[in-house]
């Protein structure tokens, strides 16, 4: 029952970095690189929230996911926006910057110690007991929790709400989704402001559960096997790629060696790359054509 | 004409030539940025500002030191840079390493080249400083593989009435798999049985799938020789998954403030600095320069930065003005270094031992009666042997 607890948390955070780097391929075909950083810089946003809004920690909590959707929207704005007719490999080279830019920015600002946005905010991070011997944190249980919310409330958007119509359609044809009067600039700021929601919601979660530091950019990469797993532009593989590379990663640590923990991502990824190159549920044709 | 340009050119580089040589210079490569900057940085922050306060009061025999600090983001071939920058263009008297391990090898090419000292403050202390050491490498870092170990299951088996069943926790990278390896081979003479040991690859977003294993293996002990970051979090997410044993681990630059952060009275960490709850004389003098440099780091963090400040104005207190690196090297081989009670006693450098001659050991935990960290263990001294 442990195994199946710890396979769901980190299939969680995977799924929760995933679904970002999905919503923005899926409609600009632009792979982010400066997604980890985004992340971290959502775990910032609530160490800034904790401290100013203190005794307030939903006030807090919810400050911090509102500066996620903002700072998404503004790199939007001020960066993606003009690499609108340039080449995918410019903007992917924009987005590296992006994050190198970002990871000296935080440095300057908020230095290189460890924070506890957690403690800030007045919370611990208990455990309880979920039967059959099992336990899980707070936070794991909120990663949980958090995961199927965000994937469900996508679901619905995408599918029932004029915006997520347009959504799709910007994905699948862009150029016949203007001459339809679909606002591309609109929806593609939409994207980057919900992926950086999601990625900066999985760096908030992280960071309350293991502290925020330097590394939790590297975590940011570390899920990105999932996504092309399950195939870089489906929200469903994401999610099916994450619990894959999370139920592979959790049981080899348990009955084989702790150290493939590191490699079985890859070694799922270069399996599927053999097997199925553009992932469980991604899309052959759009890939063929990259 | 032309001459006349020449003595011109040469008298205007006459005042930067001797402000050149006008103070004893250290280059420093260090990881001032990047994912682990927060082990390193606060060491240069604090040695810094202990040889700027130095240089308010006089300098060393008159002359100011000047720190040349050079970022590497703990980046091997920026280190290298950094270590030619600082030896053909800077002309340092010694080069510095506050970085981690891989940024070595090329730094120790650069200084064996140039024949000058290579000095670890703050950053794991190679085996070359260890008798019998490298002619060119030297170490003030606190923590030392085996000793280390050593000290830690000799506290366990001191502490412990019923048999050991020990567990051990270590990260994916050579220096920490090295030691937990030798922890579990001197726990097996020590009469301990070991039952279980996890390695975590760095950075790991859940430590949770490898507490599960050491929990159900059931120890009694854990100990951890890791970067904090595995260390504690192993700790924790064991703590979640119901186990109630005792864990010792390595207690880095951040330790005391964990402590407190944690408040759990089964959190044993092990070191050979002083903590500030032993409130020395020389604490309330780290608190004054900490102040005045407007460092960003807690006080606690900076005890590993002041033991390399300390060590640095003594190098260069024996080396006598005009400065060369050949009479640098000379001092550092013959070094004794009054710590201010930061360690149990000085550190000591012989010709063949660049690490210390004798380490002192201290262990600490939260004692939840008394609502502080409290000291466990006293100084506990283990000489240090070829």
């Amino acid at each position: 029952m442990q195994l199946a607890v710890n396979i769901a948390v980190l299939a969680s955070i995977y799924a929760l970095i995933c679904c970002g780097y999905v919503l923005i391929y899926r409609v600009s075909r632009v792979l982010s690189l400066a997604h980890g950083e985004l992340m971290m810089l959502g775990a910032y946003g609530l160490y800034a929230t904790a401290s100013l809004f203190s005794g307030h920690p939903l006030l807090a909590v919810a400050a911090a996911g509102g500066l996620a959707l903002a700072v998404g929207a503004a790199v939007y704005a001020a960066l993606m926006w003009r690499m609108t007719g340039e080449s995918v490999l410019a903007a992917v080279l924009a987005t590296i910057a992006l994050g190198i830019l970002l990871r000296g920015l935080m440095v300057l600002v908020f230095g290189t110690q460890t924070q506890y946005p957690l403690r800030d905010l007045g919370w611990t991070n208990a455990s309880f007991d979920v039967g059959g011997g099992a336990r899980i944190s707070a936070v794991g249980a909120a990663l949980v929790l958090g995961t199927a919310l965000v994937y469900g409330s996508l679901f619905a958007f995408l599918r029932g709400t004029r915006w997520g119509l347009r959504m799709r359609a910007a994905g699948q044809n862009p150029l016949l989704a203007a001459q339809r009067g679909v606002r591309l600039h609109g929806i593609y700021a939409l994207a980057w402001a919900l992926a950086t929601f999601t990625g900066g919601m999985a760096g908030m979660l992280l960071a309350s559960d293991a502290g925020l530091e330097g590394t939790l950019v590297t975590i940011g990469l570390k899920a990105f096997p999932a996504a092309l797993v399950g195939g870089l532009d489906s929200l469903l593989g994401a999610l099916v790629g994450s619990l894959i590379v999370a139920g592979a990663e959790v049981l080899l640590i348990h009955y084989v060696d702790p150290l493939l923990s590191d490699v079985v991502p890859f070694v799922v990824l270069l399996a599927m790359l053999v097997l199925r190159p553009w992932g469980l549920f991604g899309s052959r044709e759009e890939l063929d054509r990259v | 004409m032309r001459s006349k340009y020449l003595i011109a050119a040469a008298l205007a580089a006459l005042p930067l030539a001797a402000a050149a040589q006008d103070a004893y210079v250290v280059g420093v490569s260090a990881a001032m940025t990047g994912p682990v900057a927060g082990t390193y940085a606060p060491v240069v922050d604090a040695m810094k500002a202990y040889l700027d306060h130095l240089n308010a009061k006089g300098g060393v025999n008159g002359k100011p030191v000047r720190l040349v600090v050079l970022d590497d983001q703990a980046q091997p071939s920026r280190a290298a840079a950094n270590a030619k920058q600082l030896v053909a263009q800077e002309k340092v008297l010694m080069l510095l390493n506050t970085s981690l391990s891989s940024t070595y090898a090329p730094m120790v090419a650069e200084a064996k080249s140039a024949g000058i000292a290579l000095y670890f403050a703050g950053a794991v202390c190679p085996k070359d400083t260890f008798p019998p050491a490298d002619p060119l490498q030297f170490c003030s870092t606190a923590f030392g593989a085996n000793l280390d170990s050593q000290a830690a299951l000799a506290f366990v088996k001191a502490q412990s009435k019923e048999p050991v069943r020990i567990g051990f926790a270590a990260m994916a990278i050579p220096i920490s798999r090295g030691e937990i390896d030798y922890a579990e081979g001197l726990s097996k003479t020590l009469g301990m049985t070991p039952v279980e040991k996890q390695i975590t690859p760095p950075p790991t977003p859940d430590y949770t799938p490898f507490a599960t294993k050491l929990k159900d293996a059931n120890p009694n002990w854990m100990y951890s020789w890791a970067p904090w970051v595995s260390q504690v979090r192993t700790f924790e997410a064991m703590r979640r998954l119901g186990w109630s044993g005792r864990y010792i681990t390595w207690a880095h630059l951040n330790a005391e403030e964990e402590l407190t952060r944690v408040k759990d009275g089964g959190l044993y960490v092990i070191g050979t600095n002083a903590f500030l709850e032993d409130n020395l004389p020389v604490h309330a003098e780290m608190r004054a320069i900490a102040h005045r440099a407007n460092l960003p780091h807690p006080v606690s963090y900076l005890t590993e930065g002041f033991v390399a400040g300390f060590v640095l104005e003594t190098a260069l207190r024996n080396t006598p003005w005009p400065p060369t690196p050949q009479k640098a090297l000379a001092a550092m081989n013959s070094l004794k270094v009054d710590l201010k009670g930061l360690r149990g006693g000085p550190l000591e450098w012989t010709k063949d031992n660049h690490f210390r001659t004798r380490q002192y050991y201290r262990v600490w935990r939260w004692d939840p009666a008394g609502n502080r960290v409290a000291r466990v263990q006293d100084w506990l001294a283990i000489d240090v042997k070829q």
